[in-house]
């Protein structure tokens, strides 16, 4: 019954989305051509990055714009389908989140399903620039790949929701929270475009194991270029774990999230 | 049967001490002092299915706060709360499919959709069924006037037209209770005077529960027999609206129109003179020790005069003099 009703919901929310979002075309346009410029120059600096220096600890371009094609298809479908949790801080701060609490639904499926004005064009733009990255890359295209990198783009996105949602719940102590998101962002963005191998131990202990960046493309673009350089001693074969560390990542910042909503209800903000 | 049934509720807040000014700021960045502040303090009251009232106060006496805890929004501090059966804040959807909750200052319509869509996307948030939706969007339809503009965007409706949309919004999954929180806010006559009808035959015709609050008292004189009135979190009176009016809204005005001026020393036993303009003076008195028949008696005995009129205490005196003076047991009787 409820999970029928969900389903109800999240259709008609998708279909509001889509409506809202074609009422505004220019402001659609302009995001679209802003979402291609900044992809666009990412990986250009990549390459004028690596023309100076043809090698990166092992890694050249074409594995290089691998890692960033496959970090940009998880990083686009968070955008695509979670990226309206970030915007629970703001409706705690207006009191629009106290709508969500009096209706009959689960109230994080509310804040995932609420339509924020996206479209899939970011999606689509990752869906195609992987393509390329993994032709121009000539990784081995075989039925692991085929099985696995779905799963590891879920699990990928899945990351992105988890600390999307720990910087969104901490929004019921700090009301603002946009530094803290700031911070994060800029984190992701620095530490998932090289290989991890180039950092210092504390760096790849961090982006391993407390904000698993490194998950989302760094192991598993190990495990599919054959690059062996073992950073942290971890066997290439993590990187088909990525899935599991997105679940497992999501679960953590759910149950983070129900003690902040208990909070929130039990003594207000 | 008891719908609502509250006893002892109460809610206390925990708030951070803040001193004034940049300084005080910047030193709660470093140490903070909290202070419990009690929103709610034992409030408790029941109503019957069907009954329609009104929650007053003062801002700042609780009724938000109140409202979100019947809303199953806040969880209580202490105390006991059914609405429906169920207690709120521990099955928060269940109750929430039982309830209708109209914000007059926020809108839970889509900004940039056609009205429509709103009420198709709770359609499904509520699975109301199709034929039922259909009945209640016609009568709605009818009674709130919406024919004319559910195709319009609704950031192009005029603030009465988007608050009859939301009303409808809100009764669309037919709630046993709705909870309007100040609806009538910042509408003209015009729209203040539709949402009032339909306020009305909301629940005359469905029956359904409704709480509303509102400073408007207009609205209170206009739909609910019974109000509640708080003022520090504590109920100060709950009861008839008219019992309230006829035992504390004692003191009345008759207008007397003199024939010639007034002399200086004006003056009727039993009353106190409270103003006078050329012609025309103003005579208070209570009602309890002189009725008005007796005193305008009074008055022709000493004097010629060729008009009379009497002035009631409105609810809006009555109800300042309560949060001025307090509540004073003895002249109302405990609230029941």
């Amino acid at each position: 019954m409820q999970t029928r009703r969900m389903a109800n919901v999240y259709r008609q929310y998708w279909r509001i989305n889509i409506l809202t979002t074609l009422e505004y075309r220019e402001n659609f346009l302009i995001w679209f051509l802003f979402t291609f410029i900044y992809h666009g120059t990412a990986i250009a600096s990549l390459w004028i990055v690596l023309e100076r220096f043809p090698s990166m600890n092992g890694w050249n371009f074409r594995d290089m714009f691998f890692l960033y094609a496959l970090w940009m298809v998880a990083h686009a479908l968070h955008n695509t389908f979670f990226s309206t949790v970030g915007e629970i801080p703001d409706h705690i701060r207006d009191g629009e989140f106290d709508r969500l609490l009096v209706r009959p639904l689960d109230t994080l499926f509310q804040a995932i399903a609420t339509p924020g004005q996206v479209f899939p064009d970011e999606l689509v733009l990752a869906l195609i620039t992987f393509v390329a990255a993994t032709l121009y890359s000539g990784v081995h295209v075989d039925a692991v790949f085929i099985i696995f990198v779905p799963l590891i783009v879920i699990g990928g996105a899945l990351i992105d929701l988890g600390l999307n949602l720990i910087i969104s719940t901490a929004a019921f102590w700090f009301v603002k929270v946009d530094a803290l998101r700031w911070i994060f962002i800029q984190l992701e963005q620095e530490f998932t475009r090289y290989p991890l191998s180039i950092y210092s131990r504390s760096v790849r202990l961090l982006l391993t194991f407390v904000f698993p960046f490194a998950f989302m493309n760094y192991f598993p673009a190990s495990y599919f270029l054959h690059k062996h350089e073992a950073a942290l001693g971890v066997p290439p074969a993590a990187g088909l774990l990525t899935p599991v560390i997105g679940i497992v990542f999501v679960a953590l910042a759910y149950v983070f999230w129900r003690f902040g909503l208990n909070r929130y209800q039990g003594v207000g903000h | 049967m008891a719908i609502i049934e509250a006893a002892d509720l109460r809610k206390v807040f925990r708030r951070i001490v803040r001193q004034p000014g940049i300084a005080g700021a910047i030193g709660a960045l470093f140490s903070r002092e909290y202070e419990d502040k009690v929103a709610v303090d034992d409030v408790s009251f029941s109503l019957a299915e069907g009954e329609l009232v009104g929650y007053l106060g003062p801002n700042g006496a609780g009724k938000s706060t109140t409202i979100k805890m019947l809303t199953g929004i806040l969880v209580p501090t202490s105390g006991l709360l059914r609405v429906a059966g169920i207690v709120p804040s521990a099955h928060r959807q269940a109750n929430a499919q039982n309830i209708g909750v109209v914000f007059g200052q926020r809108s839970q319509l889509y900004w940039d959709l056609p009205l429509r869509e709103s009420f198709e996307l709770l359609r499904s948030i509520y699975d109301v069924p199709r034929d039922r939706y259909l009945q209640n969007m016609r009568h709605f339809a009818e009674i709130l006037d919406l024919e004319r503009f559910l195709d319009t965007p609704v950031r192009q409706l005029s603030l009465g037209e988007r608050m009859r949309g939301d009303f409808a919004a809100a009764m669309l999954h037919d709630p046993k209770i709705v909870y309007l929180d100040e609806p009538t806010i910042g509408l003209d006559v015009v729209a203040k005077e539709a949402i009032r009808v339909f306020i009305g035959q909301i629940n005359r015709e469905r029956g359904t529960t409704v709480i509303l609050t509102t400073h408007d008292l207009a609205d209170v004189e206009r739909l609910t027999p019974r109000i509640i009135l708080i003022d520090e979190g504590r109920v100060i009176y709950d009861g008839a609206l008219e019992r309230l009016r006829t035992e504390y809204g004692t003191h009345r005005i008759l207008v007397v129109t003199t024939v010639d001026l007034p002399p200086e020393d004006f003056a009727v036993p039993g009353a106190v003179v409270e103003g006078r303009e050329n012609n025309v003076v103003r005579l208070g008195f209570d009602r309890r020790s002189l009725t008005a028949e007796a005193l305008i008696r009074r008055v022709l005995e000493r004097y010629a005069i060729s008009d009379v009129s009497i002035i009631e205490p409105d609810i809006d005196t009555i109800v300042r003099r309560i949060y001025l003076e307090g509540y004073q047991k003895d002249a109302v009787g405990a609230p029941s």
